[in-house]
């Protein structure tokens, strides 16, 4: 009697035991997702593990091309700039030798004047822009009338002298900017231009200047 | 009372183990080699019982020595990366299914000679009358 209470017991136990295990198991498969990456075996992490490895360096290879070609675009912009720096600034020395910006410079002054002998014509205006031109004048002006390619120096009937078809009025105040000790000699040079209106009696002076201010074309027709 | 033992001990255990908490996933392949083989003890023991020559010793050692030896063996196929729990798996149930064999002969046997004997019965009868 007594044994068969203990085979009981035993049998009774192991049992129990087995049907715990059984039934934690059964909810421990039940409840776990097996797609969470805490649950996942280490061959599976694995497998998991190299599928990301590999789509991180298929995005990586993607971010190299993508700055490559950001930095090819980068260049072209720059490219771009340059040129457009470039022609600016050919448009400003285009703009210069049109006479469409004031400029500054060293160069001389020469101030013509009427005297009680003699007038001053608009021939002798029109030889001394001549001969500045060929002195190597970069810029030169009347009476702040700037001189360009399409400026005119004309008289209407020996009365009255119009530069850039307005009326000036003397004294004639001409101004030239380049090479001052070139201009100046130019003008000053033995037979030159000075020489030959002193000797017609009119009234030539030239002054030398480090800072003349010729000012823009004004009339952009 | 013995099978009044195993139903109470089933009841109580079904109650503990859907109350217990989750197992990590991990550890959860070793509980389940340790399930194969108690039940593979099990299934020998109720065999053993058919045979008449069950021991409460060999069944309780059975029941607790094969179950640690299958999870110490799984434990030691992870560490040298052989999948040792299949083999212990194909023993255990290969043992399960000739255990199981054995209490089927058994009690088809015990129906065959039942239905005999209620023949017999009814061919004496027949006689009789």
């Amino acid at each position: 009697m007594k044994a068969k209470i203990t085979i009981t017991i035993s049998i009774a136990c192991t049992a129990l035991i087995l049907t715990m295990i059984m039934f934690t198991q059964f909810k421990t498969v039940d409840e776990t997702d097996i797609t969470a990456l805490e649950t996942m075996r280490e061959t599976e992490l694995r497998t998991e593990l190299a599928s990301w490895k590999e789509k991180y360096e298929d995005v990586e290879s993607k971010i190299e091309e993508t700055n490559a070609k950001i930095d090819e675009y980068k260049k072209e912009l720059d490219n771009d700039a340059n040129t457009a720096e470039l022609l600016q600034n050919e448009i400003k020395e285009a703009e210069s030798y049109l006479g469409y910006n004031s400029l500054q410079g060293q160069g001389v002054i020469i101030t013509l004047k009427n005297t009680e002998l003699r007038d001053i014509d608009y021939s002798d205006i029109l030889a001394l822009v001549n001969e500045l031109n060929a002195a190597g004048a970069e810029a030169i002006s009347i009476n702040d009338e700037r001189v360009i390619s399409i400026t005119d120096i004309i008289t209407v009937k020996y009365i009255s002298i119009l530069v850039n078809t307005k009326r000036i009025q003397a004294p004639y105040i001409i101004k030239a900017i380049g090479d001052k000790k070139y201009l100046e000699s130019a003008l000053n040079i033995k037979g030159g231009y000075i020489d030959l209106k002193k000797s017609e009696e009119k009234s030539v002076e030239c002054v030398v200047d480090d800072n003349i201010i010729i000012p823009a074309y004004e009339d952009k027709r | 009372m013995i099978y009044i033992g195993i139903i109470l001990g089933c009841v109580i255990g079904a109650i503990i183990g859907s109350m217990a908490p989750v197992i990590p996933y991990t550890y959860s392949s070793y509980l389940s080699i340790a399930i194969v083989a108690a039940l593979d003890t099990v299934f020998g023991g109720i065999a053993s019982v058919i045979k008449k020559n069950f021991d409460l010793k060999i069944f309780l050692s059975g029941f607790f020595g094969n179950s640690i030896l299958s999870i110490a063996l799984t434990y030691l196929g992870e560490k040298l990366n052989v999948d040792i729990y299949l083999a212990a798996i194909v023993v255990f149930v290969g043992r399960m299914f000739m255990n199981l064999g054995i209490i089927r002969r058994y009690y088809i046997d015990k129906w065959v000679t039942m239905i005999e004997k209620r023949k017999n019965k009814k061919v004496k009868e027949e006689v009789k009358e």
